[in-house]
């Protein structure tokens, strides 16, 4: 039941004589102004204030009250909130309360040279001097208003409630409002401020509570969670639980009333587009065209290759008719014949077909085996050898040379060959070994291997990072570009400038028998920069962790490579699609943990007493105890009123609070005001209205003469 | 200004016919002035209630002394009762589930759950 605001600009105002006094009710959430008399206030809204920029004219406004949110587009709010001229009930903030008062008056209809009623406010119980002069002032120097009465709203409320017999002439108000909550005593009608008491705890701590734990509920819809939106679901939603724990409890245990219990606010959302997998259909479709491409992939390339073959196969052919001519030439003709072919010597070409023919052959996909081709005239290829240098020609020796040089090579690669082969074998040895043990038990076999892998993968892992030293070790991400210089460094980088800063500061200390050794040069080679050993190529660890993990593979379809998810590890909080419970807003506990600070003002860290508490705090702290029965019938009479006492369950749980502290067989009746937000002003209106109502009332005369001690000791009789 | 905006009249107007002295002659435009209001703690203290007598009620002294009932202990995020104490955070909290929760909380969040009960660590 949100409150309405009610700002029409009203017309009549001319039709009232200059006696009738104007009524505020000048609350902190609300601001409520209108004619003694009348039952209800002309004009009604939020006592806040903001002053925006218009966006395009650059001038500050000023906008008082709520309105239309859509409005506020126009205008620029990054600098400047809603405002209250309020704290704690009391007005301190006197632009803000003028710009109030102007929209107020303004709204009522005021049009002449200046406000000629007299003006009844509200204040709140005690309210200090200061605030209340500068109130007074405002009103006189600034309105022109020609006298002016102040009363406290709870007064006002138990008064209206009182003579339409809700509550007797003894009693308690217990009026708990926006930012304070009071207990006030009535005796013979008059309220007792001597034995009033105030928690600075109201509908606003409430409301914020509410917000502050939803928005850390749910931070992903902070911006939906607005003063307004959340004022509004305390006021829907909240209530007052008559015994908080048990009722914590319930909602703990998840019994099945808790459904009905916890409220769900469906925020708007639209279900995303799922994806519906591809149909047979477009499978086939799909492959079809891969296929296609294939095909014309595999043709082109069939086309190129032999087109190729045709190539090699005609330069074959004329090389070979080049030398079927050159065996008819004369010896002495050859040169004089090559030059025009462009070739040297017959063994170029010879060697030219020799390369043609193995290309070709290459081309049709034969096996090229030139390696194969062990010459069997090894010892002739290599002849001179092992003859000994003193017994050759120069060269000869050159020639020798060359062949010491071609032997070592075949016979490294020879070497080589055969350390691949035993390798293969070594390898074939060790999968049997592996299957063997594999049919033995093959559970405990996957398990070792398991292990084993685990073991080699962190090893792996470790070495991996000790070489980039990665920010994963300590949490920074390079990304940011403000890593430490340290941390950017890997293990040699980090080992080259130790050598280097020790390299430095060493000299000149002690005597210097750097060089002495020979290994003490070996340092300049590790302080080098290309000492990096990037390149070492992939190690044992390696090569086994992927023989392990292929032969898991094939043995466990269960398996994961963990490289792989590893390396997928940093984007693994995969997107999930957002569902309809991801926009609901949960009410559970919140319903009345809120509503709880006003019993409990230390959960929220203000060390006061409670509503409950409050009422025997003011039953004692009453001056005269002399009167018999006053305390029965006080508590015989209690009313509730202000906007926080609209959560359902309050009367309960007073009472039940109530009798705690007071003796057993007190009489307790609690009862709320016919209306708890208005009835403060419909009071005031009856009691402007009442024909004694002037004699309570000051002029601007009279506040200039009396002063501030007679301000400060002024209290209406509420008793007219 | 917009057709829309002047329609919903919610702009105060600058100059009203009922005032005697106008918001634009009290603050002028332009002039850069101090903060002209007390906050309430200055104007209580402005009030120097110590030199009145105690048994005249006063804004400071109706003001309710601290509770007599015993602290409840509620578990800061979920609102159960909570007999658990977390040294480490200084939340409370209610079970095993609640406590991984909050260990996994980061320090702002954590902070914001003790300012609700104005406990958190205020740096000045």
């Amino acid at each position: 039941m949100p409150f309405i605001s009610k700002t029409q600009r009203q017309s009549d105002y001319n039709l009232f004589t200059s006696s009738c006094p104007i009524v505020i009710d000048n609350g902190a959430s609300y601001f409520r102004i209108g004619w003694a008399g009348e039952t209800d206030p002309r004009i009604i809204f939020r006592n806040i204030v903001q002053r925006p920029r218009h966006k395009v004219t650059g001038e500050t406004v000023t906008i008082v009250g709520d309105h239309d949110p859509a409005l506020m587009k126009y205008f620029d709010c990054t600098r400047s909130g809603p405002r209250s001229a309020f704290d704690s009930d009391v007005v301190f903030q006197f632009e803000i309360m003028e710009y109030i008062l102007d929209f107020g008056f303004d709204r009522l209809g005021a049009n002449r040279s200046q406000i000629d009623h007299p003006v009844l406010i509200t204040e709140c119980a005690c309210n200090p001097v200061q605030s209340r002069s500068k109130m007074a002032e405002l009103l006189f120097e600034s309105y022109g208003v020609p006298s002016v009465a102040f009363g406290v709203d709870a007064a006002f409320s138990y008064k209206y409630n009182q003579q339409l017999g809700v509550c007797d002439k003894d009693g308690l108000a217990i009026c708990s409002g926006f930012t304070t909550s009071h207990v006030i005593p009535f005796v013979n009608g008059e309220p007792v401020y001597e034995a009033c008491s105030r928690t600075n705890v109201g509908g606003y701590h409430v409301t914020d509570y509410l917000k502050q734990l939803l928005s850390l509920k749910y931070p992903h819809h902070m911006s939906r969670l607005t003063w307004e939106k959340v004022e509004d679901l305390k006021m829907e939603h909240c209530y007052v639980a008559p015994d908080y724990a048990s009722e914590a409890r319930l909602i703990q245990q998840g019994t099945k009333d808790i459904e009905e219990k916890t409220r769900c606010w469906q925020l708007p959302w639209t279900p995303s587009p799922v994806e519906e997998p591809p149909s047979e259909e477009e499978i086939a479709r799909k492959a079809a065209l891969k296929e296609k491409q294939g095909q014309r992939l595999r043709e082109m390339a069939e086309a190129k290759r032999t087109s190729r073959i045709n190539e090699l196969e005609n330069e074959s052919k004329g090389l070979e008719f080049l030398l079927q001519q050159l065996r008819h030439v004369e010896g002495s003709d050859i040169p004089s014949f090559l030059s025009e072919t462009g070739y040297v010597s017959k063994q170029e070409i010879e060697s030219a077909l020799l390369k043609v023919t193995q290309s070709l052959r290459k081309a049709k996909g034969e096996l090229v085996e030139t390696e194969e081709k062990v010459d069997p005239s090894t010892a002739e290829k290599y002849s001179l050898i092992n003859i000994p240098d003193n017994m050759l020609t120069p060269e000869q020796l050159k020639e020798k040379r060359k062949q010491l040089f071609l032997k070592t090579t075949s016979d490294g690669r020879q070497r080589a060959k055969q350390k691949r082969f035993e390798e293969e074998l070594e390898r074939e040895r060790q999968n049997k070994h592996d299957e063997e043990k594999r049919l033995e038990n093959p559970e405990l076999y996957q398990e070792q291997l398991r292990a084993k892998y685990n073991e080699l993968s962190e090893k792996v892992e470790q070495r991996k990072r000790l070489k980039t030293n990665g920010g994963h070790t300590n949490g920074n991400h390079s990304m940011s570009g403000a890593v430490g210089r340290g941390e950017r460094l890997n293990a040699a980088q980090k080992e080259r400038m130790r050598l280097l800063t020790t390299a430095a500061f060493d000299r000149g200390k002690g005597e210097d028998t750097f060089g002495i050794k020979d290994e003490d040069w070996q340092l300049y080679k590790l302080m080098s920069k290309d000492n990096d050993d990037d390149n070492e190529g992939p190690d044992e660890d390696e090569a086994e962790l992927t023989r392990i993990s292929s032969r898991l593979k094939e043995i466990d379809p269960t398996f994961v490579f963990k490289s792989e998810s590893g390396s997928s590890a940093a984007e693994v909080p995969r997107i999930r699609p957002l569902t309809k419970e991801d926009f609901q807003i949960v009410l559970g506990v919140e319903r009345f943990r809120c509503p709880e600070i006003l019993f409990h003002p230390n959960l929220i860290g203000i060390d006061q007493a409670g509503l409950d508490e409050m009422v025997g705090v003011s039953l004692r702290r009453f001056p005269s105890k002399g009167e018999e029965g006053l305390d029965e019938r006080m508590t015989n009479s209690i009313l509730m009123t202000g906007g926080s006492c609209l959560f359902p369950g309050m009367d309960e749980r007073l009472e039940a609070g109530i009798r705690m502290i007071r003796p057993c067989g007190t009489p307790i009746q609690i009862i709320r005001a016919l209306d708890p937000i208005l009835d403060a002003w419909r009071g005031a209106a009856a009691y402007a209205a009442a024909m004694q109502f002037p004699q309570q009332t000051f002029s601007r005369m009279d506040y200039y003469e009396k002063g501030e001690d007679w301000l400060q000791r002024y209290q209406p009789r509420y008793n007219l | 200004m917009e057709q829309e905006v002047i329609e919903a009249d919610i702009v105060l107007p600058t100059h009203l016919s009922f005032k005697k002295v106008q918001m634009y002659e009290k603050y002028p435009k332009g002039q850069a002035r101090g903060r002209h209001w007390k906050h309430l703690k200055q104007i209580i203290q402005a009030e120097n209630y110590q030199n009145y007598p105690p048994d005249e009620s006063n804004y400071v002294n109706i003001e309710s002394p601290p509770s007599m009932h015993p602290c409840k202990r509620i578990c800061d995020i979920t609102g159960y009762e909570a007999p658990y104490y977390d040294p480490r955070t200084n939340l409370r909290y209610a079970n095993a589930d609640v406590f991984k929760l909050i260990r996994s909380l980061p320090n702002e969040y954590v902070q914001r759950y003790l300012s609700l009960r104005n406990a958190a660590v205020v740096l000045k």
